[in-house]
């Protein structure tokens, strides 16, 4: 802090796990920016970039204790304190969009008390979707979902039965690993979205890109601490709550600009990209929702309902496939208002 | 007007009070870290932070690396293979002129290969090399300063503790690290052979030639090397290939070490209890040092020291070397009374950044940071390779071992220059290998 | 401090994975061969289950979840490792002063630093514990074999508050030499 700050001008941290060029930061940055414009310059983020003042794993407690005022959580890879978002995140099968990713997690939210519940102490200032990923293979190509039986594949954990039922050989290990996993040939392909291509650099490793969609859904992902928010005079309060829309565009934005990149980057390294058969692509989203039913289930063991959620997401994407969008239950409250 | 930057200022100040009287390394960087938050963000938020730090630390499967390296390294020690290296040396070179202090070398160069640290490295040679130096008439300051620097080896080449901590702490690989560490650490032998060959042609009394061992004598010296030195191409080999993450390498090795002691006929419950034990020991003592460490750099990055320093670097405009330069000397300096943990824990927070705005690689970054500290481990008046060689030998003193560290010390700021001005030397195997 | 000035005691200013000094076979009190025994158990058991995950992989056979295994043995090698390394006093501090004052001075500075370790132990505890308070009921489980992570967490609080004792007894207890 150099020059004293002209009266009435707040400044509020900002933290996140991931370094500033990758897209979600990107995406941070442009809130930002819009944050001082719409205050006047009033309201500033000071950001904390790459986990230098949260962690990935806890940073929902640590944003609750004041550690940042305002940060980046991933309550779907939190270990403990958030099954039922966790779970979610996977009910969103045959969901053709990141948008419709967003509008289906907001009428979830309005509708069952369980997930705000988990993000309790936060007030969520935006909800992030994600790219839908492919299967990329080393020398395999995949054109049907027959060409994966006996392939080692590396998937995120909430897909590992369903490429099991399909004959593959799932393997778990950190994404860190996966490029000279690939490059050594200790798997055959991984489970990832297109711009992993370039930002990953597994265009050097792979040689196809199968656009088998496996679907994915959306979670709170920017939040900040309740008592920082009530800290907050009310103008501010409703700038930030109409940021929201700012934010969740940003991520969209640089989500596509970054899969675009790495298709363009997989296409310039002689990736070929595979287009997969309507009925193998059915086929696949029914076992995914088949899976999905079974994690709604096994949510009791935590205290949760997830059957009901599960059913509901898929009949707001029903209703959305069917061009009727029917928005949200008829007891929908407006999401971004809860406590 | 009292600044986040200037209470940064004031902890760095504060912790090196608090070292220099004796608070341990780790306590005094959490103790700063702990303090610093509390004051720059609330009491509540830098006790929930400690307690994320402790328990991300203490289960993180990555830094089990550490225990697992050193407890093959004390399993080694107890299978008695740690005079083998110098012994087969010695019966090659001998004969030549400095020929037991190069053969110190490669002993040290062979042992760093199974040790993480340069402590045990030069304890373990010195104990073997030191006395057959003597019967031979080395000159004592030229004995002792080669062992001195060859065991510096010991915390460059892989497995080296020092890259283990440096990984974690930066976030970096620690096989890319460890790879990246095999050709600085085998010039640096390079460096020391050529440095005891010219001494040697400058004056030949400082090492005479000792009797050449014949073929039938070199043979037997070759084959009981055999066993440990498959060891360790199948460990680090085989981390580098891939068969295994650098976790796995450790516990495999450590199952390794097992089998060598079993083969050797020395495998005991005392030998493998004691082994237990020393690993322990060590490994609670890092722990703690990277629990503070962590929560030190979260108090630097909190009061924007390193962003401040790194506009200052960038305001030079001086370009990238200079930079270095100064890093370099800061780490020397610092180097003469801090002990190379403590002088890479402190300074990773501040300077990795500015390496990163440099546009230079964190891992050539790693490599320069453990280099550099490995020459504080030789130079006066904390060099403590220096006090453990004085502890054995007992009655050459230590301004003696000094004197005879000097050409080595130029060797060795040889050898760093070039590491500046070659990253290539760290980065093409990591390069090759990924 | 018994040491001669010149000669800064090595073996506890190890800094790095080090060799420390030979074990001691005296008998040791009950703490440190109940620590002993949970350390090595744990390591000796991250050891084998990697190893085996690495050999199972080679011939074909996924062992699921061994990371976690080796990550739940790592909470409790480093946990009696830090109480190991207190009791036989292995923590590691710079010397370069401490060797050069007088016997009386350097144990009054060495009794200072106890107590100092001990608070810094209690804020860790606390910190701990605030956070596993938070997380009891969370249901925190590892990823593919649900190990419960709230009775490592509680296991860590516990040997932090040990140590913490330990570091007490000893500021109480130190005498100059
Ligand atoms: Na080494
Ligand atoms: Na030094």
């Amino acid at each position: 802090g150099a020059a004293p700050l002209p009266p009435g001008t707040q400044v509020l941290t900002y933290a996140s796990p991931y370094p500033p060029g990758h897209p979600f930061s990107r995406a941070d940055q442009r809130w930002m920016q819009h944050i001082e414009q719409a205050s006047g310059g009033r309201l500033r983020i000071k950001p904390y970039w790459a986990g230098a003042l949260l962690s990935s794993d806890q940073s929902m407690e640590e944003i609750r204790h004041g550690v940042a005022d305002i940060g980046l959580i991933t309550p779907i890879y939190t270990r403990g304190g958030a099954h039922t978002q966790r779970a979610q995140a996977g009910f969103y099968g045959g969901v053709r969009s990141m948008g419709e990713q967003i509008g289906v997690y907001r009428c979830l939210a309005a509708r069952f008390p369980a997930l705000n519940n988990e993000v309790r102490g936060l007030r969520v200032l935006a909800v992030q979707p994600g790219n839908f990923p492919g299967i990329l293979t080393r020398t395999r190509p995949v054109r049907t979902l027959a060409d994966l039986k006996g392939l080692r594949l590396r998937a995120p954990a909430e897909n590992l039965e369903v490429l099991r039922a399909l004959g593959a050989d799932p393997v778990d290990m950190p994404m860190a690993d996966v490029y000279s996993a690939l490059a050594k040939g200790v798997i055959d392909g991984v489970v990832a979205p297109a711009d992993t291509l370039k930002s990953l650099h597994f265009a050097e490793v792979a040689q196809h890109f199968t656009a088998l969609r496996v679907s994915r859904g959306s979670y709170p992902a920017r939040a900040m601490s309740e008592r920082s928010w009530n800290a907050l005079t009310p103008e501010f309060q409703r700038l930030l709550h109409q940021s929201q829309d700012v934010w969740e565009t940003a991520l969209i934005d640089e989500m596509n600009a970054a899969e675009t990149a790495g298709i363009a980057f997989g296409k310039a390294h002689g990736v070929a990209f595979l287009p997969i058969g309507p009925a193998d692509q059915q086929r696949f989203d029914a076992l995914y929702n088949g899976n999905a039913a079974r994690i709604a289930a096994a949510l009791t063991r935590f205290g949760s309902d997830g059957t009901p959620i599960f059913t509901e997401a898929q009949r707001l994407i029903a209703a959305r496939a069917a061009e009727h969008p029917s928005a949200c239950a008829s007891n929908a409250t407006d999401p971004a208002t809860h406590a | 007007m009292i600044t986040p930057e200037l209470i940064g200022f004031a902890g760095i100040l504060l912790l090196l009070i608090l070292l220099a009287v004796g608070i341990p390394i780790g306590i005094g960087l959490a103790l700063v870290g702990g303090v610093g938050l509390t004051l720059l963000l609330s009491p509540e938020a830098a006790l929930i932070k400690a307690g994320v730090i402790t328990f991300d630390t203490i289960s993180r499967y990555e830094l089990g690396v550490l225990p697992l390296f050193v407890l093959m390294a004390h399993l080694c020690f107890a299978a008695g293979a740690s005079r083998d290296f110098f012994d087969a040396a010695a019966r090659f070179v001998g004969h030549r002129r400095g020929g037991l202090a190069m053969a110190s070398i490669g002993g040290c160069a062979g042992f760093g290969a199974i040790s993480g640290s340069s402590l045990a490295t030069v304890a373990t040679i010195t104990s073997v090399a030191l006395p057959e130096m003597r019967k031979a008439n080395y000159a004592p300051s030229f004995a002792t300063g080669a062992l001195a620097a060859g065991g510096t080896l010991g915390s460059l080449i892989p497995p080296s503790g020092a890259l283990i901590v440096f990984g974690i702490i930066a976030e970096q690989s620690i096989g890319k690290l460890f790879a990246a560490a095999v050709i600085p650490g085998l010039t640096q032998a390079l460096f020391y052979l050529v440095a005891i060959a010219i001494l040697c042609r400058l004056n030949p009394l400082l090492g005479p030639p000792t009797t050449r061992a014949p073929w039938r004598e070199r043979w037997p010296a070759l084959r009981s090397i055999a066993d440990v030195g498959l060891l360790i191409i199948f460990v680090i080999g085989g981390l580098f290939v891939g068969w295994f993450t650098p976790t796995e390498a450790a516990s495999v090795g450590s199952v390794a070490a097992l089998l060598l002691c079993w083969r050797r006929g020395r495998l005991n419950w005392r030998a493998v209890s004691d082994a237990l034990q020393t690993t322990l020991r060590t490994t609670g003592m890092i722990y703690i040092v990277i629990i503070g460490a962590l929560l030190f750099a979260t108090f630097i990055s909190v009061t924007g020291i390193a962003a401040l320093l790194s506009n200052l670097v960038a305001g030079l405009d001086s370009g990238p070397t200079v930079a270095i330069i100064a890093m370099a000397l800061v780490l020397l300096l610092l180097g003469s009374f801090l002990d190379g943990l403590a002088l890479m824990l402190l300074t990773t927070p501040i300077f990795l950044p500015i390496t990163l705005d440099l546009g230079l690689s964190p891992i050539w970054f790693g490599i320069f940071l453990v280099r550099t500290m490995e020459i504080g481990f030789v130079h006066p008046p904390l060099g403590l390779n220096v006090y453990v060689i004085q502890g054995i030998a007992g009655d050459i003193p230590l301004g003696t071992i000094f004197r005879g560290i000097v050409p080595f010390l130029l060797a060795d700021f040889l050898h760093l220059a070039l590491l500046i001005a070659v990253p290539a030397l760290s980065l093409w195997l990591p390069g090759v290998i990924a | 401090m018994t040491l001669p000035p010149a000669s800064p005691a090595p073996a506890e200013t190890r800094i790095d994975a080090d060799v420390g000094p030979s074990p001691d076979h005296r008998a040791a009190p009950p703490l440190a061969r109940l620590m002993l025994a949970i350390g090595s158990v744990a390591l000796l058991l991250a050891m084998s289950t990697d190893a085996l995950a690495v050999a199972g992989r080679h011939a074909g056979i996924r062992l699921f979840g061994s990371i976690e295994i080796v990550q739940a043995c790592i909470v409790l090698v480093a946990t009696s490792a830090i109480v190991l390394t207190t009791i036989v006093e292995g923590h590691a501090r710079v010397h370069i002063l401490l060797d050069r004052l007088k016997p009386a001075t350097a144990t009054r500075l060495l009794r200072g630093a106890d107590w100092v370790s001990a608070l810094v132990f209690l804020w860790l505890a606390t910190g701990s514990t605030w956070l596993l308070a938070d997380l009891w009921n969370a249901f925190e489980l590892t990823e593919i074999l649900h190990l419960p992570l709230r009775w490592l967490r509680l296991a860590w609080i516990v040997g932090s508050l040990v140590t913490a004792a330990l570091f007490v007894r000893r500021a109480l207890s130190r005498t100059a030499a």
